[in-house]
């Protein structure tokens, strides 16, 4: 009896192994193509992204000639600038601490992993909460008021989606790998993290001179 | 101009230097690696580099240009 166990258990562990092996290999021989199609998904994303912004520069050139324009006899402020270029650090930042967070995953170093996936999450949440700020405070007549302010909520507002879904997608992978699904070899769904966060940042950078420096 | 005046415009500045200084030597670490996910974050995190320099120009007063409606 003891003897048929332990037969079992030697054919089982080997059973794991030509698993996983097997998992190793696949794993190794999609890596690249699950890549890119992850980076043609930011270029997608580019393309949305840049379709709206050209509008913008279109109705900016063409609309008026002061910016921002006059609504009612009076020119509308300007945003803020000194909070936004704050909660633009926020947001630069966490893509720093991302980045830090991936690194440290791949030298196996999990406790510095944990400290830097939930500092990106916390500026994550920080930059929505200064987005949600901003939106109470900044007076440019709403969304539907002018082209100036139906031009940035909706970019801004699109931006925040996809910084909202970037939370959301961290916070995810960080229960991830708390239930082992990556290891030091295998952390696809990581990389695609590290890779989308630095994509909300950039996007924030041309979007942060477009309405405020420019 | 309105050079580095107020609390909000100090922060940033700090924050940029600090931010963009992590950005330039993570960049240096990346420099090496020629995977495509490496190259597409050499990309990203130049960019954010810029978006620091711009944070700086914004605190220093250079940018937005005067002109615009009041602040």
């Amino acid at each position: 009896m003891s003897v048929s166990v332990a037969k079992q258990g030697i054919k089982l562990g080997h059973h794991d192994e030509h698993d996983s092996n097997h998992d190793q290999i696949i794993y190794e021989e999609t890596r690249d193509m699950r890549l890119m199609g992850f980076v043609l998904f930011l270029v997608s994303d580019v393309v949305l992204f840049s379709s709206y912004i050209f509008a913008y520069i279109y109705l900016r050139n063409s609309i008026s000639p002061i910016w921002p324009p006059v609504v009612g006899g009076h020119q509308l402020p300007r945003l803020d600038t000194a909070f936004a270029a704050v909660n633009s650090v926020v947001l630069f930042g966490s893509g720093v601490t991302m980045h830090y967070a991936l690194e440290n995953w791949k030298h196996a170093n999990k406790r510095r992993f944990d400290l830097f996936m939930g500092l990106t999450i916390l500026l994550g949440a920080m930059f929505l909460g200064g987005q949600a700020y901003e939106y109470a405070h900044a007076q440019i007549g709403g969304w539907s008021g002018n082209i100036f302010g139906a031009s940035f909520f909706t970019l801004t507002g699109m931006h925040g989606g996809h910084v909202f879904v970037g939370v959301c997608f961290l916070i995810a992978l960080w229960i991830q790998t708390k239930r082992g699904v990556y290891d030091d070899h295998r952390f696809f769904g990581l990389t695609a993290g590290t890779l989308y966060w630095h994509f909300v940042d950039v996007i924030w950078v041309v979007l942060f001179f477009l309405f405020y420096l420019w | 101009m309105e050079a580095l005046s107020g609390p909000e415009k100090i922060i940033a500045a700090i924050g940029a230097l600090i931010v963009g200084y992590f950005a330039i030597v993570s960049l240096r670490g990346e420099w090496h690696k020629t995977g495509l996910d490496d190259q597409v974050t050499k990309v990203l995190l130049g960019l954010m580099a810029l978006g620091c320099v711009l944070v700086l120009f914004a605190a220093a007063g250079v940018l937005p240009r005067p002109g615009g409606g009041p602040a």
